[in-house]
């Protein structure tokens, strides 16, 4: 919570909510704000410019751009949601359990999660749809899955440091059990390092469902999607050039937004819940000839996954 | 040189952070590494199979059309191996694999080997090109911005950057499309021609695959770079060098960027994946026929040894990637060196 109010406090923050907000929104009524019927062709008006009855003008069938962009946004936001909701659902929970579980479980979670790193999101989604059929769950799912072992690393990096905390180990020393450690020490710590990897996902996972509709994999045209009218675009770029710019704004918007709220949480987080973390982020070239002051405690974030059992 | 020993900003970023967290790793020891690789090429092997083995796809019935009575789907079925164990069939694909045979296509029935050998090539020297790019970009990006931490310059690199970041390749590839093919038709707007066959015409039509490819690249290297040299400019060995009167260029590429390099390295590896995963939309994009559009035709036509076959020399190509980036980290950095050998796993402790 007090990781929330200080995040509402910086200007990037700010400024990212409300576009943040006015996409949840677009997903959730653009089909209903949608002037006109976005699969109606006008074929009098063919590739139209901007302006008179069709407020953004028209693509190669005729159809209204504005209608197509403002119902194309639930399907490519929806489809985003849906795999970063599977990729916390796959990689929360075990990424919590493997400090618990034993080594066999934590080695065999910390390969399969390594061998998930190694496949391509893109192709993967696409293999997913050729062998389940095509539609927006099978590849989103299977994103889902590939973007889990983010999650899986995050969590577990993060409760890793915590649990090494001295108020933790007194509870545990003082018999209570995991269930109530996890719910009253641990889960309030993770919690912000969860919401910054949360809105890095969903940018991914945004990226990915554009270029998936691009190629027609998940949704296929003519049901409007972000991608599917860059695709569309693509055939008339030497009689409108411009005609990219409107859905690639909106993917750039949208994804910046979420790139700034999560360096906002975890600015607002780091000075509180990430003690022992740099506020570089960097990944910690390892075995760096520098040396270490006395003040400079290990960040739990890089060195969590190195001592591994071989 | 003043202006090098400035302290470091708050860094900003997009999907460097991601490509961050996937990359947070230390380096291995040659045979450590090699195991590890081993094993995660097992599992993901196994992920690719049971890809195949989930599905419902029914071969014979695809390939024999409509009319075919249950015993001949039956026997096509035979003949592709589908109705022996599970197991069975992995092992025996994956020994196959391992010696270099993927099976056939169910519908061209052509060596699934011989496809893949033909499209690689056409991604290698792509991809390859693309990295050449990221890399001279991306360094030059960081090391300017470095330079002028927290300058005009600086400001420009970390602003471009982070715009790249919320733009997926495709978009760049349409935007460099639209500018220099269409309006100032400079370059082709797609098509292919191999390398072995003409170099120079290769040349004209990868330079604007691989410019679309490796903006993204570029832009995690410039930032991690920039992030690292700022932090090793402040060591006190810079300050020593400088008292020692060395030219700054001196300093700059003899002493800090060996140390700085490193997380750069680390992020340029962790692209390989998103260069492979971004080559399917500029593939389709400037009509290349590489590894990307035989998965996307094969994932259209449900032929899953193609798609078996091909996310599987996907794998070992991103693996060995890996491999590369851990001989370039060993390579870059003798502390490392030493903490690899030492105490294996372990080559972050000082």
């Amino acid at each position: 919570m007090r990781t929330l109010r200080r995040t509402l406090r910086l200007r990037t923050a700010r400024t990212a909510l409300p576009v943040l907000a006015a996409v949840a929104l677009l997903a959730l009524f653009g089909g209903a704000l949608a002037p006109q019927d976005p699969l109606a062709q006008d074929t009098a008006q063919l590739l139209h410019a901007p302006g008179g009855a069709h407020l953004l003008g028209t693509d190669y069938l005729g159809r209204d751009v504005l209608s197509r962009l403002l119902a194309g946004t639930g399907d490519s936001v929806a489809g985003a949601v849906e795999a970063v909701v599977a990729a916390m659902l796959l990689g929360i929970v075990p990424g919590i359990a493997s400090l618990w579980l034993g080594r066999v479980f934590e080695w065999v979670s910390l390969r399969a999660v390594d061998a998930l790193m190694t496949l391509p999101f893109t192709l993967f989604a696409i293999a997913a749809v050729g062998v389940f059929g095509n539609g927006l769950h099978q590849a989103m799912l299977a994103l889902g899955v590939l973007l889990s072992p983010l999650f899986f690393r995050v969590t577990r990096a993060a409760a890793l440091g915590f649990t090494q905390a001295q108020y933790v180990q007194a509870a545990e020393l003082m018999g209570a059990s995991r269930r109530w450690i996890l719910r009253t020490h641990l889960w309030s710590k993770i919690l912000p390092t969860v919401a910054v990897t949360t809105a890095h996902a969903l940018a991914t996972a945004l990226l990915t469902v554009t270029s998936l509709t691009f190629l027609g994999v998940g949704v296929q045209p003519p049901a409007p999607t972000w991608g599917g009218m860059l695709a569309s675009d693509l055939g008339f770029l030497a009689q409108q050039p411009w005609a990219p710019i409107l859905p690639a704004t909106l993917i750039m918007l949208t994804v910046g937004a979420l790139n700034l709220l999560a360096d906002a949480v975890r600015d607002a987080g780091a000075a509180g819940t990430e003690p022992a973390r740099a506020r570089t982020a960097a990944p910690a070239p390892a075995g760096r000839p520098h040396r270490a002051g006395p003040t400079e405690q290990p960040a739990p974030k890089e060195q969590a996954d190195a001592p591994l059992p071989a | 040189m003043t202006a090098l020993l400035v302290p470091a900003p708050a860094r900003r970023g997009g999907r460097g952070r991601v490509l961050a967290a996937r990359a947070a790793r230390a380096p291995r020891g040659p045979a450590r590494a090699l195991l590890t690789t081993a094993t995660v090429f097992l599992i993901s092997s196994l992920i690719t199979f049971g890809l195949g083995a989930l599905s419902e796809a029914n071969p014979g019935a695809a390939v024999l059309g409509e009319t075919a009575t249950p015993a001949d789907i039956a026997r096509m079925n035979h003949e592709f191996g589908l109705d022996r164990p599970l197991t069975e069939q992995f092992t025996s694909w994956l020994g196959h694999a391992l010696g270099g045979d993927l099976g056939h296509s169910w519908f061209t029935t052509l060596p699934v080997a011989d496809s893949i050998a033909a499209a690689l090539p056409v991604d290698l020297s792509i991809a390859g090109l693309a990295l050449l790019f990221a890399v001279l970009l991306g360094g030059a990006a960081g090391i300017a911005a470095a330079r002028s931490n927290g300058g005009r310059l600086d400001l420009a690199v970390t602003g471009i950057c982070s715009v790249l970041g919320t733009l997926p390749a495709f978009v760049i590839a349409i935007g460099l499309i639209a500018v220099l093919s269409v309006q100032a038709g400079l370059l082709p707007s797609g098509g292919y021609v191999p390398f072995g066959q003409d170099p120079g015409q290769w040349l004209r039509f990868a330079v604007l695959p691989a410019l679309a490819l490796s903006l993204d690249a570029a832009a995690g290297i410039a930032r991690q770079l920039r992030t690292s040299l700022v932090g090793a400019l402040r060591e006190n060995y810079v300050t020593g060098a400088v008292m020692r009167g060395l030219p700054a260029r001196r300093v700059l590429f003899g002493h800090v960027l060996r140390n700085a390099a490193g997380p750069a390295v680390t992020v340029l590896g962790m692209s390989v994946p998103m260069l492979i995963g971004g080559a399917v939309v500029t593939e389709r994009i400037f009509n290349l026929p590489g590894i990307a559009q035989l998965s996307l035709q094969a994932a259209q036509q449900h032929d899953v040894p193609v798609i078996q076959g091909t996310l599987l020399v996907t794998v070992a190509v991103v693996l060995i990637a890996n491999l590369a980036v851990d001989a370039g980290l060993l390579a870059l950095n003798p502390a490392a060196r030493r903490a690899a050998k030492s105490r294996p796993g372990e080559g972050s402790q000082p």
